[in-house]
């Protein structure tokens, strides 16, 4: 058949294309550096990004923010877009704590070579601010400056008048902004340093984006998805790195040096940050050097580990605290798979179960951290002592907290529910999201130990999809589940709040409510003195470890890159790498 | 035959109506909240779960929301996917044309080799070429496809680097989208497009990208092929006007390749355009161990994330084009078969 | 099929001698106090394995058509040995692995530590361990019974499904026949796995979801089939005459139709039994399969999939979690095809003559 002798010429094609492939050893691309992870960006949108991914590429390469973290440090600052990092000493910060001024650096250009000034600031605040779409980021910044949670009321209409009020709390005189807030609000200066990325007001104007008035407020507020903005795919900042494409196709973004950056430009000429799924390719792409940095796992570490050429750095420190939440008052109406009986009879539990101190403290001790942190974690974690990871101001590095004792397990489970609980047994569902190897194993760890304290103590483990998990643990439907909660900001607020306040996300799904802890969050919040805040911290740890609603632990991260990476430096209130010091050779 | 295939392209509305509907009656057992879950990519967004189900209509019967979607479809608007970050129509077009190329790239091969061994099995059946056909059939058939994918991919990738994943390397991707060298996309495949622009290094390029889930595909969907043309090949010998040819003297190749053949590949004709059709659910586990930027992968991206307007594009897509090809398979069939073509 | 009486006297030698060879190892393993201990612990699956042997012995020595032209071909007698292996294995699950006293559900595999890493074969875990240390050999002699359970359930609902639409569509004609089969074409209009992932992936995870997944996707097959066959027996003079004769519809379709169409069911479905299993390792592996720990072959293949690429250097490094796992699905696979094409020349009468 002629048509063989076609296959066999292209066979031979294809195979000298194979032979030509470039020799290793040596650098690929020394000029461009690529990142490949497993997550897709939502957006290019600084108002509208809320993911990691997103944050990733566009915070502090295309965008920057007023100041920055200095060096790995998350309480200390750096001026970045201001001049000086404002402080009470050098009259930035008000006496009262309320009145933020920055001093806009002179010589800044936008991607586009337009100069940067005090207005550009003042209007990619308002605009992140009055985007506010739910579920989005915005609520950071509202309740910073203007201590709400929202810009619209019940109905969804604008709230009146709240415009005027941000418009008059940011003032803009010459090159400086000054931001006065309702009340004094310690992590103001965190939350500057993440979420005041700047965007050029006039090319946004020319983009069709929000004209800067209240009048174009209701084109602006709560866009229904990501590609109704703007700036969803396009970007004009004052960043190290200029956008050029994000292809949501082969699933790429293209990032390139901008020359006229107002520090030394970046060393790399380009940063591609892709998006590949399955871990083998990925994989190879390190080991082939088609891939300079890669995310990886913790269960898949073991797959990269020894491969020549590449340098792992572990214990990274992050600013996420990973939980087991019991749930004091489950949600049982209409049916609930994960009670079983619903009653105290060895089959299921009642839906208070949990309220009963002794069955947290009797599955706080029960629980094998040691196990948990060697099997599931790979050693990279360690116990917690309360929501405040370590690392972060506020944690209480002596903290107290429950070790393994099966026999301290046991003798608190005797004294449950009148002793009902030892003598007849239980039986409830451990939940987590689907596909995270880590959880599960996590779950089996909390299955073996429990069902080890007592023969008829039961535990089922069922994982199901992460958006069914948030909606069922919101719901307050799972007896026990297991998530984690990463910083929005690097601040201890951002913890106790979520973990323990009685409104916060997970303690309201829990039914915790402790009105000592709820008064002592909001005292702490908006303390000035460092100190006494330090002490309100380790107050509301001690009270964790009393009501144990919730068992902590805290995790190191691992990143992954060939050996040429050079100048790669982390900092915990990072998303992803920091591209700009970074180089190859 | 005109009014055979008349009644065919009438019946195409009813079975694209049937088809929306049936997906649409499978979404009926989503949650709204569940289905407003996909919306969220991170724990600390849930507060704004209800108004969330709110902006998005999912609190509507879905009879309502099917009406609204099937407004939405006659004016062009397939909805937004979340998992491709675009509209769902432009996700189509910009998924489908590497796919395709994919889809044509594997098909050479797997009816090359088909036809091939299909033949020599039927002629020798029952003998060692025909066991081994068989045994080589069966057993690319016999484990799943993604372990093929994965083993191609270390083999072919990882000991020899011939065939890296995705679609072409950083050189070629980079010198096309650059708006410098002026590469212009005539027909979306990328090797076509490559050869019109006079660019052959990136021809190879995106062969080589080509050639792993291409390898991988016709693995798997080869057996399919050599088991039909075999029994219709072994129909045909067994037919009155061959075993005349026999018996007239000819020489036995000319018998089978001028009178066997050629008949036993009238199924073998109809079942390449249904081939295709298989292969484009092939592409979903193919695509994702490759990181092939195609619709299977994407599909299968946007079922597991709950992509409702994805997986409903996705899925209604395919069935179009499945569609379509069967009906391309019943017109050829027709138009070899002198049985229908008379008629 | 009418009985072949002679059998040669060389295939009863060799018989004799197998099955005593048989019969003494089985009398050597029941000397084993653990044989014989577990056996008692789980009579009931012990005596179905019995059943079971007795009948494949009775039939295989049996001289029919059937077994005849089996023999001829050695692929045939593999494919047959093959699902013979495989029902005993699931029949003799409990005493060829006995699930942990503490176990609440026998699919549930026992694990021995909970790390990422597989462990290599060992005492105690003759197939090693998988990823977070599921017991590999546990989970595919259990992994057997859930196979059998999937693609007989399946094939059960399509089968049923496609005998009462296909039945009615072609008896019946006219408008009936036409919107059924319409109804078969929007259920063909989708690639099998591309509606398997939607309905899976709307119904939510489960084994018996995947089920129906599957069932959704093959009955349209048997339908099209029995209408076939149906309307080219309608026309035939025997059928005339029962009707002639008075006899009424549901007579004609059990009587003559539904015997007619048997053996291409047969066919079509032992072909389909390996399939079934195939696609549901598929979508274990696109993140829609049973949970991990459930004693399944396809989420067995998928927790291999970390692995499969080895470690830097030594690239078999853990061969053992690929391997028999999927040793176990490609011999099912393999076996029901071979039995299958089996089936297909000893009973599709169109190709009955050409041997």
């Amino acid at each position: 058949m002629g048509s063989s002798r076609k296959l066999l010429a292209l066979a031979a094609v294809i195979l000298l294309a194979g032979l030509t492939g470039v020799a290793q050893g040596q650098v690929r691309n020394p000029d461009t550096l690529i990142y490949v992870s497993f997550a897709d960006p939502e957006t290019m949108d600084p108002a509208y990004a809320y993911d990691t991914a997103s944050s990733t590429i566009i915070l502090w390469h295309i965008y920057e923010t007023l100041v920055f973290f200095s060096g790995s440090s998350t309480g200390t600052f750096v001026p970045m877009l201001a001049t000086e990092v404002p402080t009470v000493a050098n009259g930035g910060i008000s006496p009262d704590g309320k009145t933020y001024t920055f001093k806009i650096r002179d010589g800044v250009k936008f991607h586009d070579g337009s100069p940067l000034t005090a207005e550009d600031v003042k209007y990619s605040l308002l605009r992140f601010m009055f985007m506010d779409r739910d579920g989005g980021p915005s609520e950071l910044l509202l309740a910073a400056i203007l201590d709400t949670h929202g810009t619209r009321d019940e109905r969804g209409a604008l709230k009146p008048g709240l415009f005027a009020e941000a418009d008059r709390a940011i003032q803009v005189s010459g090159n400086t902004v000054r931001i006065t807030l309702k009340k004094p609000f310690a992590p103001f200066m965190s939350i500057m340093a993440m979420w005041s990325m700047t965007v050029s007001k006039k090319w946004a104007i020319t983009q069709g984006d929000w004209n800067g008035t209240a009048a174009g407020l209701s084109r602006l507020n709560n866009p229904k998805k990501p590609e109704d903005t703007s700036m969803f795919n396009k970007a004009n900042g004052t960043g190290p790195f200029k956008f050029v494409q994000w292809d949501r196709a082969a699933r790429q973004v293209i990032l390139e040096r901008h020359d006229t950056y107002w520090r030394q430009p970046a060393a790399l000429r380009r940063v591609i940050v892709r998006v590949v799924e399955d871990f083998g390719a990925r994989r190879l792409m390190l080991q082939q050097g088609d891939a300079d940095i890669v995310a990886v796992s913790r269960p898949e570490q073991s797959g990269v580990e020894g491969l020549p050429g590449v340098r792992i750095i572990d214990d990274i420190s992050r600013l996420i605290t990973d939980g087991i939440f019991m749930n004091m008052n489950i949600n049982v109406a209409g049916g609930n798979p994960d009670v079983g009986s619903g009653r105290l009879d060895g089959a299921g539990i009642p839906p208070d179960f949990f309220a009963d101190i002794n069955v947290r403290r009797g599955i706080a001790y029960a629980f094998d951290y040691t196990t948990m942190i060697r099997d599931c974690w790979r050693g990279k974690a360690s116990a917690g002592n309360g929501p405040i990871p370590k690392g972060m101001f506020g944690h209480p590095s002596g903290g107290k907290w429950y070790t393994y004792d099966p026999a301290r397990a046991a003798a608190a489970f005797r004294e449950a529910h009148g002793g009902r609980v030892w003598t007849a047994g239980f039986r409830f569902g451990v939940l987590w999201n689907t596909g995270n190897a880590t959880r599960a194993c996590i779950a089996s760890v909390l299955k073996a130990n429990i069902e080890a304290i007592n023969p008829r103590f039961r535990v089922d483990i069922r994982s199901i999809t992460f958006p069914t998990l948030l909606q069922q643990y919101r719901e307050s439907r799972l007896p026990v589940w297991i998530l984690g909660w990463a910083a929005d900001f690097p601040d201890p607020d951002n913890f106790v709040t979520p973990f323990m306040h009685s409104d916060g996300t997970y303690a309201k799904a829990q039914g915790y409510k402790n009105p000592e802890v709820d008064q002592l969050i909001l005292r702490a919040r908006f303390e000035p003195d460092p100190a006494k805040r330090r002490a309100m911290y380790a107050k509301l740890h001690e009270i964790a470890y009393n009501d144990v609603t919730t068992l902590y632990s805290y995790r190191v991260d691992f990143q992954v890159m060939r050996s040429w990476v050079r100048g790669w430096y982390y900092n915990p209130a990072f998303f992803g790498p920091y591209f700009y010091p970074m180089s190859k050779q | 035959m005109a009014s055979y295939i008349a009644r065919r392209l009438v019946l195409l509305p009813v079975v694209a109506f049937g088809v929306t509907v049936l997906i649409f009656a499978l979404l009926q057992f989503l949650d709204p909240a569940i289905r407003a879950g996909a919306f969220i990519t991170n724990p600390n967004q849930l507060k704004a779960i209800d108004a969330i189900i709110r902006k998005y209509g999912l609190d509507q019967p879905v009879y309502v929301q099917y009406w609204t979607w099937l407004r939405e479809v006659f004016t062009g608007n397939l909805g937004w996917s979340q998992t491709a970050r675009m509209p769902v129509g432009e996700a189509i077009l910009r998924f489908f044309p590497p796919t395709l190329e994919l889809t044509l790239v594997a098909f050479v091969p797997i009816m090359l080799i088909g036809v091939w061994m299909g033949t020599a099995a039927a002629v020798h059946r029952d003998r060692l070429i025909d066991h081994l056909s068989r045994i080589f059939s069966i057993s690319f058939r016999s484990l799943p496809s993604f372990v093929w994918g994965l083993l191609v991919l270390m083999v072919t990738y990882g000991r020899l680097n011939w065939f890296p994943p995705g679609r072409l390397s950083l050189e070629a991707d980079l010198f096309v989208r650059n708006p410098e060298h002026r590469f212009v996309a005539y027909t979306g495949l990328m090797t076509v497009d490559a050869l019109l622009n006079g660019q052959l290094w990136i021809f190879v390029d995106a062969l080589r990208h080509l050639a792993g889930p291409a390898l991988t595909l016709t693995m798997v969907s080869i057996a399919l092929l050599v088991r039909v043309m075999r029994s219709s090949m072994l129909e045909v010998l067994n037919q009155d006007y061959v075993r005349t040819a026999r018996s007239k003297g000819l020489a036995e190749p000319v018998v089978i390749d001028r009178h066997a053949r050629k008949n036993a590949l009238i199924p073998v004709i109809t079942l390449s355009s249904l081939t295709i059709v298989g292969l484009l659910g092939g592409v979903v586990i193919t695509e994702t161990i490759f990181n092939f930027p195609g619709i299977g992968r994407w599909g299968a991206f946007a079922a597991q994330q709950l992509d409702i307007p994805g997986v409903t594009g996705f899925t209604m897509f395919v069935a179009a084009i499945t569609v379509l090809g069967n009906l391309l398979a019943d017109v050829l069939y027709a138009y070899f078969d002198p049985r229908i073509r008379l008629q | 099929m009418g009985l072949v009486t002679v059998a040669s006297r060389g295939m009863q030698v060799h018989r004799s001698r197998l099955a005593a060879a048989a019969a003494a190892s089985a009398v050597a393993a029941l000397a084993l106090p653990v044989v014989r201990e577990r056996i008692l612990r789980f009579p009931l699956d012990f005596a179905a394995f019995l059943l079971f042997v007795t009948i494949l012995v009775v039939f295989w020595v049996t001289p029919s058509d059937f077994t005849r032209r089996m023999r001829k071909n050695p692929l045939s007698v593999l494919g047959f040995s093959l699902i013979a292996f495989f029902v005993a294995v699931a029949l003799l699950a409990p005493v060829l692995a006995p699930p942990p006293p503490t176990s609440r559900d026998a699919y549930l595999i026992p694990q021995t530590g909970f790390a990422a890493d597989p462990q290599p074969p060992r005492p105690g875990h003759p197939f090693g361990t998988t990823e977070g240390q599921y017991d590999l050999y546990y989970g595919i002699v259990w992994g057997t019974r859930t196979a059998f359970r999937v693609s007989v359930l399946v094939i059960a609902i399509a089968v049923l499904v496609g005998l009462l639409l296909g039945g009615l569509s072609g008896y019946y004609g006219g408008t009936v026949d036409e919107a059924i089969m319409r109804l078969t074409d929007i259920f063909l209009a989708f690639p099998g796995l591309v509606l398997a992932v939607t309905v899976v992936a709307v119904l939510g995870r489960s084994l018996t979801n995947i089920m129906i997944a599957i069932a959704v996707v093959h009955w349209p097959i048997y339908a099209r089939l029995l209408r076939g066959d149906i309307l080219s027996v309608r026309g035939r003079d025997y059928v005339e005459a029962a009707r002639a004769a008075g006899a009424g519809d549901l007579r004609i379709i059990t009587r003559h139709v539904i015997p007619n169409a048997i053996y291409p069911f047969l066919v079509l479905s032992s072909l389909d039994m390996g399939l079934i299993v195939i696609t549901a390792a598929a979508l274990s592996f696109l993140g829609l399969g049973p949970d991990v720990g459930y004693a399944d072959w396809g989420t067995l293949i998928n927790l291999s999939r970390n692995w499969i690429l080895g470690r830097p250097g030594e690239p078999f490094a853990f061969w053992y979690v690929l391997v028999y796992p999927g040793a176990a699905i490609f011999l099912f696979v393999l076996g029901w095809n071979l039995l299958g094409d089996a089936f297909r020349d000893i009973l599709d009468p169109r190709l009955r003559g050409s041997t």
